[in-house]
């Protein structure tokens, strides 16, 4: 006896990865459930401002993608979902879907904004790296799709016995309810694509770097937001008092020696760092420290070669201590050169790039899959197989898996929708 | 004349606050040719696309004209409700009066003026509209597959699904340049065996049908009906028909011929690495026959003049290295290197372990390789150490990745462009990367660019996917609507439009010469009717017409 196989396909995460697979499902005439954690979709490529290397405006290249998404009948797309149960086999899961409450209408709100201003309440915007503040009622950032706020009820009054109904009042579309509870779903699936990304990793745990979210020591996020036109700043490079730094220093491979894996795109996206710098900044200076400069594949030298030839000081060192100096300019660095000698420099402001990680939680999930993980706690696929996991009917794409890059992650969303569709055929 | 009906939108108070819709409802009731207005509080709510589909109904308009938000929001919204109401859905024009007016307009006259101005515009456009309709056509879901590397395997064992037909056209035999390699990376698993099983996989296949010493001399067509034409050594021809084309061929190595300091070509026993993989035997020799004791391997050689780096070399060094010392445990291998490129999780951890298998790793600036007393001396640069100097029984030279031979020939055939370094250029480096400019045709491995085995066969699942998501058996291409057009009496036959056509959808008609539109190929961009100096070629939804009536009621 041969059992009908299930035909839909569930995505777990709605960044580059999973939007591209569930596009090429869909037009295969297949349903797709694209699960998504946070109240817009998008992922971590909406934060850049431009990719490397082409310098192609990357929320421009994701917004015709996530029309798409949102128009496509075949997807249904679930923000602020999370996957809470997997139960069955390839060709046949029965998954439990948890959609938190976002208390605003994504059929009747417009994205108007109107109830932004009455909220009372601020709170530092993660999405923004904490580089600004934002409401109770909400979006991410300018642009954020779907186009309507969410409320975050850990912060409003309303949670702390209030009766603020200042958003609601507002709304001139009736688009608010208070009354809007959590959801749980189940839905059946032929098929799982992974896709829920990664994560910078906290460099917190490292001393050497001197990063305390206070002085003018970055990481990477954080400055690709100060360069974003829809960021905290419109887009001016800028230090925390205001001005416009004078020299930036760009450290690679923070974590790398601990973590003991090359996270892959950093030295490209330093190079564009760099190139941000010169495009916005007169007479910066700019120094790389490096050890090993990564940029394989076509094109990327030659960016490289450019941004260099803008004069960037090359640094390959050993090792390296950073602290904030408390005059100005406000950070030293004081590091071994290649020759072993010690040298040290004093910068406005210096931008480092850390290990990149699985998304958080993964072992939860991957515990839910009962998939393995590798050493690194990404989740294991096989080496000549490179989407497969452990378990069949079950695929991983993206920096859930590796840290790699854009075109990476999708050369593996479009791998597992062929074999997404093909596991799930007759 | 056909009646038009125009409706605003008030978006709530986004468009209602800034512009006086009333004052354009009396301004455009003096219009004898609108036939009616009407105003609406949200367009685009369930409860307005109701009412924008019976209103149309019940008026019987036959032309509409919106005035709302940008068309990138709701333009897809508006042609359905138009659908349902029994309308071709391109009998309507949308005016952006929102984000162009209400938005970034603030003195309310001066928003209001320019949103009439308009309004007035399209319903001017929107009287010369034609009837669009999206055409399907039926399509052959097979796979024409040139090239029988381990990519062109891969591909050939990834599509070859259910009702679909894969041909694999080979020049010579299955296997391509992994046949000369003892060991694959990331794993050091033998090569041998993971080729011979996906061989085996692909020659078990029922779906796939193999043409080995078979040469393509031509493929006509378009996406979803290609036809390729193919002559074995015996001279068989063969027709081949399918939807996609896949080119598969293996990349080459940089020959180092004629860069005088590494001695390529001029001193013995120095080999490219690939030249050394293919040695065929097992123990680790020199050309006269003699054990090799000491072996240096130089990264990054052709590096400068391919102007990039080939990402693979740096851990294909080690792998060589580490395969000569499990082969001669003896043999002391160093390793000359520039920048270590190891872009994959586990290579960090092959560096070290290779260390510690006692292989030695130095950095060079410059080097400079020349004979000594029938060994090989290496001079090198170092930072930190000017004047290094190491002889060594063999020097293996880790040369970059080049495109295939014949990748040029295939772009020309299939109207790609090629890239500055000579690789097929993709339609998108990152969003789509393993497709061409040309619809249904796709690239992997030594055709996309450098990549070792993990990289190859990602890019073969890749176009797979691409292939069983876009071509599905029994299901009909959907066609674009707004394509261009060319007026055969008006064509001179220049061919400016065939030279500008980025998707390779205009071809010179060599009988009548004159241009023809390949309806299947064209996305409507528009590029063809701007650059034609005779005015025979047009755009369907932006005809010359439409835009002059638009532009004529702008400037009044």
């Amino acid at each position: 006896m041969t059992t009908e196989k299930n035909k839909k396909i569930l995505v777990i995460g709605a960044g580059l990865a999973g939007i591209e697979a569930s596009l090429l499902l869909a037009k295969a005439g297949r349903q797709v459930y694209l699960v998504e954690k946070e109240s817009y979709f998008g992922g971590a490529a909406i934060k850049s401002e431009e990719v490397t290397p082409n310098m192609e405006c990357a929320t421009c290249m994701l917004a015709p993608k996530q029309s798409d998404i949102l128009e496509n009948k075949n997807i249904k797309l679930l923000t602020l979902s999370e996957v809470i149960d997997v139960n069955g086999e390839a060709g046949d899961f029965t998954v439990r879907i948890k959609k938190r409450a976002r208390y605003v209408s994504i059929e009747n709100c417009i994205g108007c904004g109107a109830c932004f201003e009455p909220c009372p309440v601020s709170t530092p915007n993660e999405f923004e790296e904490e580089l600004s503040k934002r409401k109770a009622i909400y979006v991410a950032c300018a642009g954020a799709l779907p186009n309507a706020p969410v409320i975050d009820m850990e912060n409003c009054l309303r949670s702390k016995g209030e009766d603020c109904k200042l958003c609601k009042e507002a709304c001139m579309f009736d688009a608010i309810s208070y009354e809007d509870k959590d959801e749980e779903m189940t839905v059946n699936v032929g098929a799982v694509i992974i896709a829920t990304g990664y994560k910078l990793g906290d460099i917190g745990q490292f001393p050497q770097y001197g990063y305390d979210k206070k002085s003018n020591i970055y990481s990477a996020f954080e400055f690709e937001r100060l360069r974003a036109s829809n960021g905290p700043t419109s887009g001016t490079i800028q230090m925390r008092d205001g001005q416009k730094p004078k020299s930036i220093g760009l450290v690679h491979c923070v974590g790398r020696d601990e973590k003991k894996y090359c996270s892959q795109v950093c030295c490209m996206y330093l190079t564009k760092f760099a190139h941000y710098a010169f495009e916005q900044l007169e007479n910066i200076k700019v120094y790389q420290f490096y050890r090993e400069l990564t940029i394989p594949g076509k094109g990327s030298q030659k960016f490289s070669h450019e941004v260099k030839a803008k004069g960037v000081e090359m640094l390959r060192i050993k090792s390296l201590v950073i602290s904030p100096n408390g005059s100005d300019p406000p950070v030293k660095i004081e590091y071994q050169n290649e020759k072993s000698e010690k040298k040290a420099i004093d910068l406005d402001m210096v931008i480092l790039a850390p290990f990149i990680e699985p998304y958080p939680d993964t072992d939860r999930l991957a515990r839910l899959l009962q998939i393995e993980l590798d050493d690194f706690g990404f989740i294991k696929t096989a080496p000549y197989d490179s989407v497969a996991t452990s378990r069949p009917g079950i695929f991983a794409i993206g920096c859930i898996q590796s840290p790699m890059s854009m075109s990476d992650t999708t050369i593996q969303a479009h791998i597992a929708a062929g074999q997404a569709l093909a596991s799930t055929e007759g | 004349m056909s009646k038009i009906g125009l409706y605003l939108c008030k978006c709530g108070p986004n468009i209602a606050e800034v512009i006086d819709l009333d004052s354009i409802v009396q301004s455009i009731s003096q219009d004898k040719t609108v036939a009616g207005v009407q105003i609406h509080n949200l367009l685009c709510s369930e409860d307005g696309k109701k009412f924008l589909a019976e209103s149309i109904k019940k008026n019987e308009f036959e032309r509409i004209v919106i005035a709302a938000c940008s068309p990138k929001q709701h333009e897809a919204t508006f042609m359905q409700v138009l659908s349902s109401a029994g309308l071709n859905p391109y009998m309507m024009q949308l005016v952006n009066i929102r984000e162009q007016c209400a938005w970034v307009t603030p003195d309310k006259n001066a928003a209001t003026a320019k949103a009439l101005t308009c309004i007035r515009a399209a319903i001017n456009r929107v009287k010369y509209h034609a009837l669009l309709e999206k055409k399907e056509i039926e399509c052959d879901p097979g796979v024409i597959i040139i090239g029988g590397s381990i990519t062109g395997l891969e591909t050939a064992l990834r599509t070859a699904q259910h009702d679909r037909k894969v041909y694999l056209v080979e020049e010579t035999t299955l296997g391509g340049r992994i046949k000369n390699m003892r060991v694959l990376l990331p794993l050091m698993a033998s090569a041998r065996e993971i080729l011979q099983a996906k061989i085996d996989a692909v020659r078990n296949n029922k779906h796939i049908e193999i043409l080995e010493n078979c040469t393509i001399d031509d493929i006509l067509g378009f996406f979803g009906n290609f036809v390729a034409h193919v002559h074995a050594q015996d001279k068989k021809e063969h027709e081949l028909k399918a939807g996609a084309v896949v080119l598969a061929l293996d990349a080459q190595q940089f020959t180092p011929t004629g860069l005088s300091s590494f001695g390529y070509g001029q001193i013995e026993n120095v080999f490219t690495a690939a030249e050394f993989e293919a040695l065929s035997s097992d123990k680790v020799v020199t050309k006269s026959g003699k054990p090799a004791d000491s072996v240096a391997i130089i990264h990054c050689v052709g590096r400068k003049q391919l102007g990039y780096c080939s990402k693979i070399c740096c851990a294909n060094s080690m792998k060589i290295a580490r395969d000569i010392v499990s082969r001669s445990s003896g043999t002391k291998v160093i390793q000359f290197y520039k920048d270590l490129c190891l872009p994959d999780k586990s290579y960090d951890r092959f560096y070290e372990e290779t260390q510690s298998k006692g292989i030695q790793f130095i950095r060079y600036n410059e080097i400079e390789i020349e004979q000594k007393d029938g060994h090989v001396a290496v001079k090198v640069n170092s930072p930190g150490d000017e004047g290094i100097k190491i002889t060594v029984d063999m020097i293996i030279l880790s040369t970059g990745i080049t495109p295939p031979s014949r990748a040029a020939e295939f772009a020309r055939m299939f109207n790609v462009p090629i890239d500055e370094y000579g690789f097929l250029k993709q339609e998108h480096t990152i969003l789509e990367p393993v497709s061409t400019i040309t619809e249904g045709v796709f690239i992997c491995g030594g055709m996309y660019g450098p990549g070792d085995i993990t990289d190859s066969l990602a890019q073969a699942g890749a176009v797979a996917g691409k292939i069983l998501s876009s071509l599905v058996p029994g299901k009909l291409l959907e066609l674009e609507a707004k394509t261009s057009t060319v007026s055969e009496t008006m064509c001179m036959g220049c061919g400016a439009c065939v030279d500008i056509c980025a998707y390779g959808a205009v071809k010179l008609d060599q009988n009548k010469n004159i241009s023809v539109v390949n309806e299947v190929l064209c996305r409507g961009c528009g590029n063809c009717a701007s650059v034609c100096p005779s005015g025979a070629a047009g755009h369907r939804h932006f005809t010359t017409r439409q835009i002059a009536q638009e532009m004529i009621q702008i400037l009044k």
